[in-house]
C-alpha cells in the first residue's frame, strides 16, 4: 500500500479524517415530466476527499455525466444537497458558479474542445490571463510533454495532443479539481495511455481531486477509489490498495 | 415522399425564423425601393400622358412682342403643322388682402368664344368664363389654394399699371402648369406666384393687344420634325419679336416631371441593386450555416436515394421563402413608401387626377430579380452540399483550421489578448462573411448620409446663398425698360435703406453648337445686394467689360473662361454681339449671365436704362413698404427674399423629412439585420466554443466580449467605408439630379456623418444585445457533446 510517499498520496492515507472536497446526500436530477421523466440521477451520497484520484465507472446512461455536471456547476440538480467545501452549489448563482468554474475547476473532455483559433500555448494562456494563480503557459505544457509544439493550432496536433494541450489549459490554472469526462474516449489505446500519464502526473505532483469517468473498467486499476455507478445511484465503492501505473494499464 | 420534406423544410424554417424575417427584411427595402420608383414612373407618366391627351397639349411654344392675328394663317401652312394656337400672354401684380407682399403672376388669353385648341384648362371647382361677359378669371388652383380663394372672391390685378377687380369665375388647372413656379425658380411658390386666365378681348384690350398675339401654341402633325418646325417659325417670327419657340422637351413644366421621372429611374436600378447584393449574401450565410448542420441529413436523404435535383430544390425552396416574404414585405412597404411620395408630389405637381397605381409589372420584376439574386447567393453552397458522396456527409466536417491573422504576422500579436486574436482569425478565416458584414453596415451608414446631405445642403442654401449672396430683401420688376429717374420714385418709398437698380436684358447665347435664352442682368459694379460668388466661394467684383454666367451655363454651352460668345438681343433693337466670358459665377438655381450695367446698356446701344431694382429696407416699417409698393404702378414682378426663404425651407422640410424617415427606417433595418444574422451565425457555428469557455471559467459577459470583439472591429473597417460610400453615393446623386433649374451644393457636415454613425451604432447594438440575450440560454452541457 505504501509504494510512494509522494505528499498527495499522503493525504489519501489520512483522507478518511478531513474534511471532504464535495459532499452530496441524496443528489437527485430529474429531466423531463410525465411519462418523459427521466431520473438521471436518483439520490446519490458521496464525498469526495483532496488529493484522490477517483474513477466513477459505469455504462452509458448510467448518470455518471450528469454527476459530473453537477460536480463541475454546469447544472443545477432538482433534489438533494451538493456542496464544494463551503459553497453549496445547489443555492449558488451564476456569479458564484462562473467564479468557483474559473478559480477551482479544471475541465477534460471527451472531444478536448480547444478553441481552433488559438495556438497551443495561447489556448493554455486564455485561462492564465484570467486565473488567480496561474503557472505559466509554457510550463503546464511542459508538464503534459508538449513543450515543443507550443504554436501549434489545434487543426495541426493529433488527438493526443490535442488531448494534452487540453490536460494543460484544465491545470494551469492550479485547480483543486480536476474533472475527467472520457478524456480517452476518442483516441486509441497507445494515445490514450500518454493522456492518462499525464492526469496521473498531475493529480500526484499538483495534489489535484481528480474524477475521471469512463466506461473503461480497465481504468479503475489507477485510481485509489473506484466508485461503480448504475441506474444514477453509487452502486459500489471499491478502495485499491495500491494505484497501478497509467503505463501499465492495457485494454 | 416530397410532402414530408416539405414539412421539414417547414420546420426547419420555423427554428431559423428570426434569420429568415432578417433577410427577408433586407430584400423588402430593395425592392420596396424597386417597386415604389417604377410604380411611381408609372403614375406620374401615365397621369402626365392622359392629362396631355386629354387637353391637348401643344408640342411647340413661343412668345413674341405682337404679331396681327392673320399671321396666324400663314404659321398654318408651314410644314409639320397641324394646329395653332395664338393668344395674349402678360406679367400682373395682384393685391391679395391676406397677403403683405405684391404676388406677380402670368395672365393668359382664352379664345371668346370657343374653347382653346390646345392646352385646355381643366375645371377643379366653379365656372368658366361667360362667353362675351366681363371682370371675369379663372385663377389656378396652386395660387387660390395657397391664398385661400374660392369662385365669386374679388381679386384686385393690376393690368398694364391699372388697376382692376375683377371676380374669381373657377379655379382651374393647365397641362402647362403642371409644374406652376415663377420662371427659373427652383420651387413652387404658390402664395406669392399664380397663373390667370381672362378672355382675349379683355386681356388684349388691356395690353393694346387687339387683333394681335404675343403667345403662340402649336401641334404637329403627325411625324412631323419638331426642330424644322421651330426653325421655320422662328424666322417668320423674328420681325415681330419672336423670341425663340421651343419644344416640349424646354418646356419648363414638362422638364420638371420628366426631371423627377429621371431621378426615380436611377433610384429604381442602384438601390435595388445593392440592398439585393447584401441580402443574397445573408442567404449564402444562412443557408450555407444549414448546410453545414444538415451533412448528416443529407447523406441520409441520398442513401435513402433522393436525387440531388430534389435535395438541391429542397434547399433552393428556403431561399424562395425569404423571397416570397421579402416581396410581400416590399410590396407593402413599396404601396406605403410610394403613397407618402405621392402626397408630397401633390406640393410640385398638380394633375387632375394623381394617384398612387401600383406597377404590377414592377412586383413581377422585383420577385424575379429576388429569386435570382437569392438563387445566385445560395446556389453554390447547395450544389457543394449535394455533391458530397453520402459516406462522406455522414461524418462530421474536418476541424477548422486557423492560422496567424494578418495584423499578427506583422510581428505585434504580443500586444493582443488572446480573444481579440481569436476574433481576428475568425474573420480572416472566412473573408467573405467578414466583407459581406462590412459591406451591409458600410451600406447602412452610407445610405443615411445622403438624406442628411440633402438637409445640410438646403441649409446651405438658405443661409449662405440668401445672406451671403442674395442680400436684398425685396427685388421689383417694372413692365417696361424706364430711364434711370424712375428709380427717384422708388426711392419715395417708405423705408428704403439703400436701392439699387438692376437692367435686365433678354437674350440668347451661343457659343459653338449650343445656345440657351437667358435674361441678362445688368447690375452696378459695386453692387452691395447681389453679389456674384465663384467656385471657391469668394466674392467675385463685377468686371467692367464681359459677361459672367453661371458655372452650369458654362457648362452647357462648352464654353470657357476668355472664349468669345455671341449675344443675340431679343429686345431693343435686337443687335446680336460678340462678348468675352470674363467669370464663371456658382449659383443653384436656373441659370445666370451677369454683367456690368453701363456695359450692357451700351451693347443695347441704350442709355441709362433699369428694368427693376433691389431693396433693402428699414424691418421696422416692413409692411408699410409692401403695402405702398403694391400701389406703384408698371410694377411687373416683386421678389421677397424673406418669403421666398420660408416657402422653400417650408417645401423642402417636408420632402426631406419624409425621405430622411425612408432612408433611416432602411438605414436601421439593415444595420439591424446584418449584425443580427452575423451574430446569429456566430453564435450557432460557435455555440460549443462558447460553452466550452463559459465552462473553462469564462462569465458570460467574457463570453459575449469575444462575440462583440468581431462585430466591433467589422464596425470599425465599415465605418469610414461607409462614409467614404454615402459621400459619394450623395455626390453622385445630387450631380445626376442638378439640372438647369435646381442645383443643390455638395454640402457634408461632421453632424452628418456623426449622426450616420449614432444610427448605425445603435442598430447595430441593439441587434447584438438581442442576439447576445441568447448567451443566458447557453447550454454549458453542449460542451460536453461531440461536435458537430
Amino acid at each position: 500500500m505504501l509504494e510512494t510517499n509522494s505528499p498527495a498520496h499522503d493525504t489519501t492515507l489520512t483522507a478518511a479524517a478531513r474534511t471532504p472536497v464535495y459532499r452530496a446526500r441524496g443528489l437527485t436530477k430529474v429531466y423531463g415530466t410525465g411519462t418523459a421523466e427521466v431520473r438521471a440521477l436518483a439520490g446519490v451520497d458521496l464525498d469526495l476527499y483532496p488529493g484522490e484520484l477517483i474513477v466513477l465507472l459505469g455504462p452509458s446512461g448510467s448518470g455518471k455525466t450528469t454527476l459530473l455536471n453537477q460536480l463541475g456547476g454546469l447544472d443545477l440538480p432538482t433534489d438533494g444537497e451538493l456542496k464544494y467545501r463551503d459553497l453549496d452549489l445547489t443555492q449558488a448563482d451564476e456569479a458564484q458558479l462562473t467564479r468557483f468554474r474559473r478559480d477551482s475547476v479544471g475541465f477534460i473532455f471527451q472531444f478536448y474542445n480547444l478553441i481552433p483559433s488559438l495556438t497551443a500555448r495561447e489556448n493554455v494562456a486564455l485561462i492564465t490571463e484570467i486565473a488567480r494563480d496561474p503557472m505559466l503557459p509554457e510550463q503546464a505544457l511542459e508538464m503534459v510533454n508538449l513543450g515543443a509544439r507550443l504554436d501549434h493550432f489545434p487543426a495541426q496536433l493529433s488527438g493526443g495532443e490535442q488531448q494534452r494541450v487540453a490536460i494543460a489549459r484544465a491545470i494551469a490554472k492550479r485547480p483543486e479539481v480536476l474533472l475527467c469526462d472520457e478524456p480517452t474516449g476518442a483516441l486509441d489505446v497507445k494515445t490514450g495511455i500518454v493522456v492518462l500519464e499525464a492526469i496521473e502526473r498531475a493529480n500526484r505532483e499538483l495534489g489535484t481531486l481528480t474524477v475521471i469517468i469512463t466506461h473503461n473498467a480497465v481504468m479503475a486499476d489507477m485510481a485509489d477509489r473506484v466508485i461503480h455507478f448504475s441506474d444514477g445511484r453509487v452502486h459500489d465503492y471499491q478502495r485499491n490498495v495500491r494505484r497501478a501505473a497509467a503505463s501499465s494499464l492495457k485494454w | 415522399m416530397l410532402a414530408h420534406l416539405d414539412r421539414k423544410l417547414f420546420r426547419d424554417l420555423r427554428r431559423m425564423q428570426g434569420q429568415a424575417i432578417a433577410v427577408s427584411l433586407v430584400m423588402a427595402c430593395g425592392l420596396a425601393m424597386l417597386i415604389m420608383s417604377r410604380s411611381l414612373i408609372h403614375s406620374l407618366a401615365t397621369a402626365r400622358a392622359e392629362y396631355y391627351q386629354a387637353n391637348h397639349f401643344a408640342d411647340v411654344f413661343a412668345s413674341l412682342k405682337r404679331a396681327p392675328l392673320s399671321l396666324v394663317d400663314e404659321i398654318r401652312t408651314l410644314p409639320g403643322v397641324a394646329v395653332v394656337e395664338p393668344g395674349v400672354a402678360a406679367q400682373v401684380t395682384l393685391d391679395i388682402p391676406d397677403l403683405d407682399e405684391p404676388a406677380t403672376g402670368l395672365i393668359r388669353s382664352l379664345p371668346d368664344l370657343r374653347e382653346p385648341q390646345l392646352n385646355r384648362l381643366f375645371l377643379r371647382v366653379g365656372q368658366w368664363l361667360q362667353p362675351g361677359g366681363h371682370g371675369e378669371v379663372l385663377v389656378s388652383e396652386a395660387f387660390a389654394q395657397a391664398n385661400h380663394l374660392h369662385p365669386g372672391d374679388p381679386v384686385t390685378m393690376i393690368l398694364n399699371g391699372r388697376l382692376q377687380k375683377f371676380r374669381i369665375a373657377g379655379l382651374v388647372l393647365s397641362p402647362e402648369y403642371i409644374f406652376e413656379a415663377r420662371p427659373g425658380s427652383a420651387l413652387p411658390d404658390n402664395h406669392t406666384y399664380g397663373i390667370f386666365w381672362m378672355p382675349y378681348e379683355e386681356l388684349a384690350d388691356a395690353f393694346d393687344l387687339k387683333h394681335a398675339f404675343n403667345s403662340l401654341a402649336l401641334a404637329l402633325a403627325p411625324g412631323a420634325n419638331e426642330s424644322r418646325v421651330i426653325a421655320a417659325l422662328d424666322r417668320l417670327l423674328l420681325k415681330y419679336g419672336g423670341s425663340g419657340a421651343y419644344g416640349r422637351s424646354d418646356q419648363p413644366s414638362h422638364v420638371r416631371v420628366s426631371d423627377e421621372i429621371r431621378v426615380l429611374t436611377i433610384l429604381s436600378i442602384g438601390f435595388p441593386l445593392i440592398f439585393l447584393s447584401v441580402a443574397a449574401f445573408m442567404t449564402n450565410a444562412v443557408l450555407s450555416r444549414l448546410l453545414t448542420l444538415q451533412r448528416e441529413q443529407i447523406a441520409v436523404l441520398k442513401a435513402f436515394g433522393f436525387e440531388n435535383r430534389q435535395i438541391v430544390g429542397h434547399y433552393l425552396k428556403f431561399a424562395f421563402v425569404f423571397v416570397l416574404g421579402g416581396a410581400v414585405l416590399g410590396t407593402l412597404g413599396g404601396i406605403v413608401l410610394g403613397g407618402q411620395m405621392t402626397q408630397m408630389y401633390h406640393m410640385f405637381f398638380r394633375f387632375p387626377d394623381l394617384s398612387f397605381h401600383l406597377d404590377q409589372g414592377a412586383v413581377a420584376i422585383s420577385l424575379l430579380v429576388a429569386a435570382l439574386a437569392a438563387t445566385l447567393g445560395v446556389l453554390g453552397a447547395v450544389r457543394r452540399a449535394a455533391k458530397l458522396p453520402p459516406a462522406e456527409a455522414m461524418r462530421p466536417e474536418p476541424p477548422a483550421s486557423y492560422r496567424p491573422a494578418f495584423i499578427e504576422r506583422t510581428g505585434i500579436a504580443h500586444f493582443f489578448a488572446n480573444t481579440f486574436r481569436m476574433a481576428v482569425r475568425n474573420l480572416e478565416r472566412k473573408p467573405a462573411q467578414a466583407g459581406f458584414t462590412i459591406a451591409g453596415l458600410a451600406l447602412a451608414t452610407g445610405i443615411m448620409v445622403i438624406p442628411n446631405c440633402f438637409h445640410d445642403s438646403v441649409g446651405h442654401i438658405l443661409d449662405f446663398q440668401w445672406d451671403t449672396v442674395q442680400r436684398q430683401d425685396v427685388s421689383v420688376g417694372l413692365e417696361e425698360p424706364s430711364s434711370e429717374t424712375a428709380k427717384f420714385a422708388f426711392r419715395e418709398l417708405p423705408g428704403v435703406v439703400s436701392l439699387e437698380p438692376f437692367r435686365y436684358a433678354a437674350a440668347r447665347i451661343y457659343f459653338g453648337p449650343h445656345h440657351r435664352q437667358i435674361a441678362i442682368q445688368g447690375m452696378d459694379p459695386a453692387s452691395e445686394h447681389e453679389r456674384i460668388i465663384d467656385s471657391r466661394v469668394h466674392v467675385m467684383p463685377l468686371p467692367s467689360e464681359g459677361l459672367v454666367i453661371s458655372t452650369k451655363l458654362g457648362e452647357i454651352l462648352g464654353a470657357k473662361l476668355g472664349d468669345r460668345l455671341t449675344v443675340e438681343f431679343l429686345e431693343g433693337r435686337r443687335r446680336t454681339v460678340e462678348v468675352s466670358l470674363a467669370g464663371l459665377s456658382e449659383d443653384f438655381s436656373g441659370l445666370a449671365a451677369h454683367m456690368n450695367r453701363h456695359a450692357l446698356n451700351r451693347l443695347l446701344g441704350e442709355g441709362d436704362i433699369i428694368t427693376g431694382a433691389s431693396f433693402c429696407v428699414d424691418a421696422t416699417i416692413w409692411k408699410t413698404f409692401l403695402h405702398q409698393l403694391k400701389a406703384v404702378p408698371r410694377v411687373s414682378w416683386v421678389v421677397v427674399k424673406e418669403s421666398l426663404r420660408r416657402n422653400f425651407r417650408e417645401t423642402t422640410a417636408a420632402s426631406i423629412n419624409l425621405i430622411q424617415s425612408i432612408y433611416l427606417t432602411f438605414a436601421t433595418i439593415v444595420a439591424f439585420g446584418v449584425v443580427y444574422n452575423n451574430a446569429r451565425i456566430s453564435l450557432a457555428e460557435r455555440g460549443r466554443e462558447l460553452a466550452t469557455l463559459r465552462v473553462i471559467g469564462f462569465s458570460q459577459s467574457e463570453v459575449g466580449a469575444v462575440l462583440i470583439t468581431e462585430l466591433v472591429i467589422l464596425a470599425l473597417l465599415a465605418v469610414p467605408l461607409g462614409l467614404a460610400f454615402g459621400t459619394a453615393l450623395a455626390t453622385g446623386i445630387i450631380h445626376a439630379v442638378n439640372t438647369e433649374t435646381v442645383r443643390l451644393p455638395t454640402v457634408f457636415t461632421l453632424h452628418n456623418y456623426a449622426f450616420a454613425v449614432s444610427v448605425v451604432t445603435i442598430a447595430s447594438t441593439l441587434s447584438a444585445f438581442v442576439v447576445l440575450r441568447n448567451l443566458k440560454q447557453l447550454d454549458l452541457v453542449k460542451a460536453m457533446k461531440a461536435p458537430e
